[in-house]
């Protein structure tokens, strides 16, 4: 009979139309699909991170704002990424304002208030400043640069934290 | 040979192994995963709002505004441990744990505190010099949770 031709027929037809088991690859995409789509943020970051630092973690749910930032790392205090003193000569200072950072902060205030009284449609000066302090400095130092930004006329402070889950 | 029945078996024999093709669907997914995973974000920065009162005269008008009553809370951070004090409430003293603050005692207190003045929104946080920042934006997330959002640190 003709059996073992359609036999052997049978056989050419399926490795012509052979395919990928796909199924648990898309299983798996499915899955990584849908957890990247929940840490999907359309907003992204208007806040840089200085390196070696630290934040502390909060419950917070406030979003951070677009102002100036004083960064308060291991060994430097910067505003807006530019090192302003060290923390060794702040801690060799017994005062308790800060004068460089003072005079930075007061610089600034300036600058502020100047684009302000240029153009209306710019806020100018509205005392806020984001505070990033690295977790582990101490409160007598946080508390000379907290004084020495409402001395300047910086009154909102934004503490920098990282979200808890 | 009967080739109605030949057909009919090779129908049946190719009807078991149907596969949906999903060579295309997998094409989407090779570029969408990608480009979730360059735009995910898996650090959320927040910020905690704190204000200063004015200093300086000249900053803005000053808003004088006298509350009906005065609750006034004040929560000390020391190394060995908490000491809350609140008006008509006294609190023993929170040492501190083997390892860390005990904040479970501590939101216990604060609650205490809600509740018998459910008016108080403020309380004074007053750490010693050698607290870290870490602890104090602790001690600030346990008071507001407990219901006092406005905190003034003293120091």
């Amino acid at each position: 009979m003709n059996y073992p031709n359609i036999k052997s027929g049978t056989r050419r037809s399926r490795s012509a139309t052979f395919t990928l088991r796909l199924t648990s690859m898309i299983d798996m995409m499915t899955i990584l699909l849908v957890f990247l789509l929940k840490s999907y943020d359309a907003e992204g970051q208007i806040v840089t991170i200085t390196d070696d630092l630290r934040l502390p973690e909060s419950t917070s749910q406030l979003l951070p704002r677009v102002t100036s930032v004083i960064s308060i790392t291991s060994n430097w205090i910067l505003i807006d990424g530019r090192p302003v003193e060290t923390l060794q000569t702040i801690k060799a200072d017994e005062q308790l304002l800060i004068p460089s950072l003072r005079q930075e902060l007061s610089n600034l205030r300036q600058i502020t208030e100047g684009i302000g009284e240029m153009s209306e449609s710019m806020d100018g000066f509205q005392g806020n400043i984001s505070i990033q302090s690295d977790r582990d400095i101490t409160f007598d130092l946080l508390k000379r640069i907290l004084i020495t930004c409402a001395d300047v006329g910086y009154n909102n402070m934004l503490l920098t934290v990282m979200q808890k889950e | 040979m009967n080739l109605k029945q030949t057909v009919n078996r090779k129908l049946k024999g190719h009807a078991d192994q149907t596969e949906l093709n999903l060579t295309a669907v997998m094409n989407v997914f090779l570029i969408l995963i990608p480009f979730l995973l360059l735009t995910a974000v898996f650090v959320k920065i927040t910020v905690l709002e704190l204000s200063l009162p004015r200093i300086s005269k000249d900053t803005s008008r000053t808003v004088m505004e006298k509350p009906a009553s005065i609750i006034l809370n004040i929560l000390l951070i020391k190394e060995t441990g908490f000491q809350l004090k609140s008006p008509d409430l006294t609190f023993a003293p929170i040492d501190t744990g083997q390892t860390d603050y005990k904040w479970d005692e501590l939101a216990k207190q604060l609650d205490t505190i809600k509740k018998t003045h459910p008016e108080s929104n403020e309380i004074i946080i007053s750490p010693e010099n050698t607290i870290k920042y870490d602890t104090i934006i602790g001690v600030m997330d346990r008071c507001r949770e407990a219901g006092l959002p406005n905190i003034s640190i003293s120091g």
